[in-house]
């Protein structure tokens, strides 16, 4: 066939790098509303559900058993679930009906009866409802701060420059799992030294990340990963009561952490006994829900590839996030995968949750260029920077993020880096050399750091384990090598843990160390003129561009 | 148990003198064998675990070399069990290579490999191509080196991937093999590599024990 | 450094003395004696609004944990530990601003303060799917609620032996 120009055109656009793929709903590669997806009920008998979704009790699988015994509100359950699916739906978006009184119905149902009454809204009627439904009223922002080669002073300077940004919380992970503990040392040195109060995390096998916030080098944690069928939970190694009790665990040593799930985790591990993407989503946030976790990251994540090639795929993954709050979790809304070749195709998925405000819109935001992305890219890196910032310009949206001047960012960069080159000194870890500190408060990632030597590094990040190193060598360390204000603000960090309020729904905590979450900053929607509504000095903040002309100055 | 090790032990006896007589091994008496371009697979019966320290188990996945023959960028499984086997021949140590048959989780195929590896070390890989390189004490879903990005695995990663394997299981700290990361290969091949991993898994037979095969090339 | 010496030696005697001379694991709904009242709208976060109620396991306040102190090797990781009535407290906060479920959690925490981190990560694996024998479930459970008084998670633990068993999930003996 002789080919038309304009086919040859459109077939080198970058939207045709991405990979599609038609629904086969008998192995679960299908959105939402998948014709397998059971029918919504329940029946208590004596204050125990005896059927759940069309199943009694006898077939439940640990899943079902988990929902029906730990996650529904029984009390209104029997009533919610006759109410017409349609009539709930326009409450949950009726801008007259308070989030306080939705909750209540919406943690009285089951996960079918949830996923009916969201497959009614089209996704401007999603955002609507998230608007008003999530937990707290001020949206954030999460980002990743990784490092191809895992180079502790990078990630050091990177946490510093993306907390000037305005990230309230950073993930890191590892290229190489032995070095956790310095990607979790630097991510916490580099976070206090931009600003005091911001959440750390590292994201490891789970039995690790708890050793780590154990030993005070991360102070909250994430990657605690549940799904939507049996077979899938058990190849991730864990049962909903293993997660529970994982849950307890931190919250005993005063540590925050949330869940993480999301749509394609079960098709893509082979096992969605062919329900919809959705309502296998639906059951992990009942997990959630049920082990008494206060919040979830999810919007697909990791698996954002196999909702995105399926029609309806990212309002499946917008409805996920919808669900999350209608159960009062705090969600921390993805966004934070590579997902489309198509800058045109990702920004349109991020609207879904930048719009109407998250609690955490990114869970995160790349602070690093992709290739260093250790989470395999995010949807938005550090060379989309300018673009997100003329985005909440534009549209005068809290983001989250908020203008910096290079200056400024150099010189917290070199502080980070020096105050790492500090801790190693102390601690006794491979020197950080001066030439290190230089190309980290210039660099743009990883390619423009020297080498270091790695067998001498995992070695080093290894014996410090097994001396036991903690959170309060690193304040000791930082303080004798002259970084009072960091070693107090890596202290402050320490002493969260002792009071607890950061175990909240959807805490972070701010530049006076105070917590703010759902309790003492709760989303008060009501309509135009209500809820949260930018002040008069982040709106200058947000306007401030340093690219925009200053009439003033002609 | 005992009739069972000897008689292995009597193929393998066969199988070298064979060997040394220059001629191919036949498709040993009992199991059945699968084969691929490149590659012919014969299952030699339970896959018992190892006693000599210098070797390293490699578990493939259940449609490995049998329903599926390629990766998902099409590198032959062929060439995948080659490089990997040359890259531990390469440090002197000896390869094994079972079928992992009640999961097709490849952390678990790697961990299964590690549990019946003399030296301990184990390689798990899938038929999509990812891989991981596990150590028998270690928490299933850790590990000692992965590769999640099956698209980004070439050749000559599958070959450093068995001379890491080889010097773990001598007991060195190698450097680990260079990651490379490309961003764009979720939203290029993420949903091929579900259908991929959704059609090995149908192929998965809960509480099968691993087999041990026998690989010729051609 | 004597004074911490001291109270340890308490502590240790006290514990001795059996669950009944520790604060008391309450049941879901009540808290200890003086934070029954607590308001969220008034008392949370307790760090800046009630900080006086808020002690180390070591008996400190939080405006003890100071870089001097630290610097001066006076404050050791115990000290930034959280107390089961710490959580308690805020299991009672969860409560009154209608999260149960989470309360619970909390409660459960309270209860594990006093299980050691490396038992901790023990039982955890244990949990874990074709890890243990029904039987060593049940251990896990008795010994929770015996030596450390947490009934919550001994519960859990069982709920847990019971569905391993239906679902095939024990690891066989």
């Amino acid at each position: 066939m002789k080919r038309s120009k304009r086919f040859e055109i459109l077939a080198k656009r970058p939207v045709n790098q991405d990979g599609f793929v038609q629904e086969w709903p008998e192995v679960g590669l299908i959105a939402m509303n998948g014709p397998n997806d059971p029918k919504p009920s329940i029946k208590i008998e004596g204050g125990r559900v005896v059927e759940l979704d069309g199943k009694p009790r006898a077939q439940f699988d640990m899943i079902d058993q988990f929902i029906a015994d730990h996650a529904i509100n029984l009390e209104l359950a029997a009533e919610v679930m006759q109410r017409d699916s349609r009539e709930l739906a326009k409450l949950i978006v009726d801008v007259n009906v308070p989030r306080s009184e939705i909750v209540k119905l919406t943690t009285a149902m089951t996960p079918a009866k949830i996923c009916e009454v969201v497959g009614y809204m089209n996704v401007v009627e999603m955002m609507m409802a998230l608007q008003k439904m999530r937990a707290r009223k001020t949206p954030d922002i999460q980002c990743h701060v990784t490092s191809l080669t895992d180079n502790p002073v990078q990630i050091a300077a990177e946490a510093a420059e993306a907390a000037i940004r305005g990230f309230d919380e950073m993930e890191t992970t590892v290229g190489v799992v032995r070095y956790a503990p310095f990607n979790a040392l630097a991510l916490l040195v580099g976070s206090q030294t931009g600003r005091g109060g911001v959440l750390t995390q590292c994201a490891l096998e789970e039995a690790t990340e708890l050793r780590l916030g154990m030993r005070g080098f991360t102070s909250y944690a994430e990657t605690i990963s549940v799904y939507g069928t049996e077979n899938v939970f058990i190849d991730g190694d864990d049962t909903p009561w293993s997660k529970a009790f994982l849950a307890s665990a931190y919250a005993s040593r005063g540590l925050k952490m949330r869940f993480t799930s999301g749509t394609g985790s079960e098709v893509q591990m082979g096992y969605a006994e062919g329900k919809s993407m959705l309502y296998l989503e639906a059951r992990c946030i009942y997990i959630t829900k049920g082990a008494g976790v206060q919040g979830l990251q999810n919007g697909s994540i990791s698996c954002i590839g196999i909702p995105g090639a399926v029609p309806g795929g990212i309002r499946a993954v917008l409805a996920e996030n919808l669900i999350t709050t209608m159960l009062d979790l705090e969600v921390a809304s993805g966004n934070d995968q590579t997902f489309s070749h198509s800058d045109i195709r990702r920004t349109a998925r991020t609207m879904m949750q930048f719009l109407p405000g998250t609690d955490f819109i990114f869970s995160g935001y790349s602070a690093v260029p992709n290739y260093d992305n250790m989470f395999a890219g995010s949807n938005f890196d550090a060379e989309d920077y300018d673009d997100y910032l003329v985005l909440q310009r534009d549209l005068m949206v809290d983001g989250g993020l908020r203008p910096v001047r290079e200056e400024d960012v150099v010189k917290v960069r070199n502080k980070a880096a020096r105050a790492l080159q500090a801790v190693f000194r102390g601690l006794d870890l491979p020197p950080i050399t001066d030439e290190e500190v230089e190309a980290a408060t210039y660099a743009h990632g990883s390619a423009d750091m020297p080498k270091r030597n790695v067998v001498e590094d995992l070695k080093a990040a290894e014996e410090m384990m097994k001396r036991g190193i903690t959170g309060l060598d690193i304040v000791k360390a930082l303080a004798a090598g002259g970084f009072e204000d960091v070693a107090q603000n890596v202290l402050g960090m320490l002493r969260q843990r002792v009071s607890g309020d950061y175990l909240h729904t959807s805490s972070i905590i701010d530049a006076t160390f105070t917590v703010r979450s759902a309790i003492n900053d709760p989303n008060d929607y009501r309509g135009p003129g209500t809820g949260y509504r930018l002040s008069p000095e982040r709106w200058e903040e947000i306007s401030d561009i340093p690219t925009a002309l200053r009439p003033a100055d002609f | 148990m005992s009739m069972q090790l000897s008689e292995q032990l009597v193929r393998q006896v066969v199988e070298e003198v064979l060997a040394g007589l220059g001629r191919e091994a036949p498709p040993a008496s009992p199991g059945p064998s699968t084969a691929v371009p490149g590659m012919t697979l014969t299952e030699k019966g339970e896959a018992v675990k190892g006693t000599k320290a210098d070797e390293v188990v490699i578990g493939i996945g259940p449609a490995f070399g049998a329903t599926q023959n390629r990766t998902i960028v099409d590198i032959p499984h062929a060439t995948v069990l080659r490089e990997i086997i040359a890259g531990i021949e390469e440090e002197g140590l000896t390869a094994r290579v079972i079928r992992v048959r009640h999961t097709s989780d490849v952390a678990f195929i790697a961990h299964t490999a590690a549990k019946l590896s003399g030296s301990g070390i184990g390689i798990g890989i899938q038929s999509r191509g990812t891989t991981v390189i596990h150590q028998k004490d270690l928490e299933p879903l850790s590990n000692l080196e992965l590769f999640p990005q099956a698209p980004l695995l070439d050749a000559a990663t599958y070959r450093a991937i068995g001379r890491n394997a080889a010097r773990y299981a001598k007991g060195l700290s190698p450097d680990p093999v260079p990651t490379k990361n490309d961003q764009m290969a979720r939203p290029k091949y993420q949903a091929k590599a579900a259908v991929l991993h959704i059609k090995e898994t149908q192929h998965v037979t809960p509480g099968a024990k691993p087999v041990e095969l026998a690989v010729s090339f051609s | 450094m004597d004074e911490r010496t001291i109270e340890q030696v308490v502590r240790e005697v006290l514990r001795s003395l059996g669950p009944r001379a520790q604060v008391s694991p309450a049941p879901a709904g009540a808290g200890p004696a003086p934070t029954r009242g607590l308001d969220p709208q008034t008392d949370y976060p307790l760090a800046t609004r009630r900080p006086e109620l808020v002690k180390t396991p070591t008996g400190k306040s939080l405006a003890d944990i100071t870089l001097e102190k630290v610097k001066r090797g006076e404050i050791t990781p115990q000290d930034l530990r959280i107390t089961a009535e710490t959580l308690y407290m805020q299991a009672q906060i969860a409560e009154k601003v209608g999260r149960p479920q989470f309360a619970r959690n909390l409660r459960r925490a309270a209860e594990l303060t006093k299980v050691p981190d490396e038992r901790i990560l023990e039982i955890y694996s244990a949990l874990r799917p074709y890890r243990s024998t029904k039987a060593e479930l049940l251990a896990i459970a008795d010994e929770l609620e015996q030596k450390y008084g947490a009934k919550m998670n001994a519960e859990l633990v069982r709920e847990a032996a019971d569905v391993y068993e239906r679902r095939g999930r024990l690891r066989s003996a």
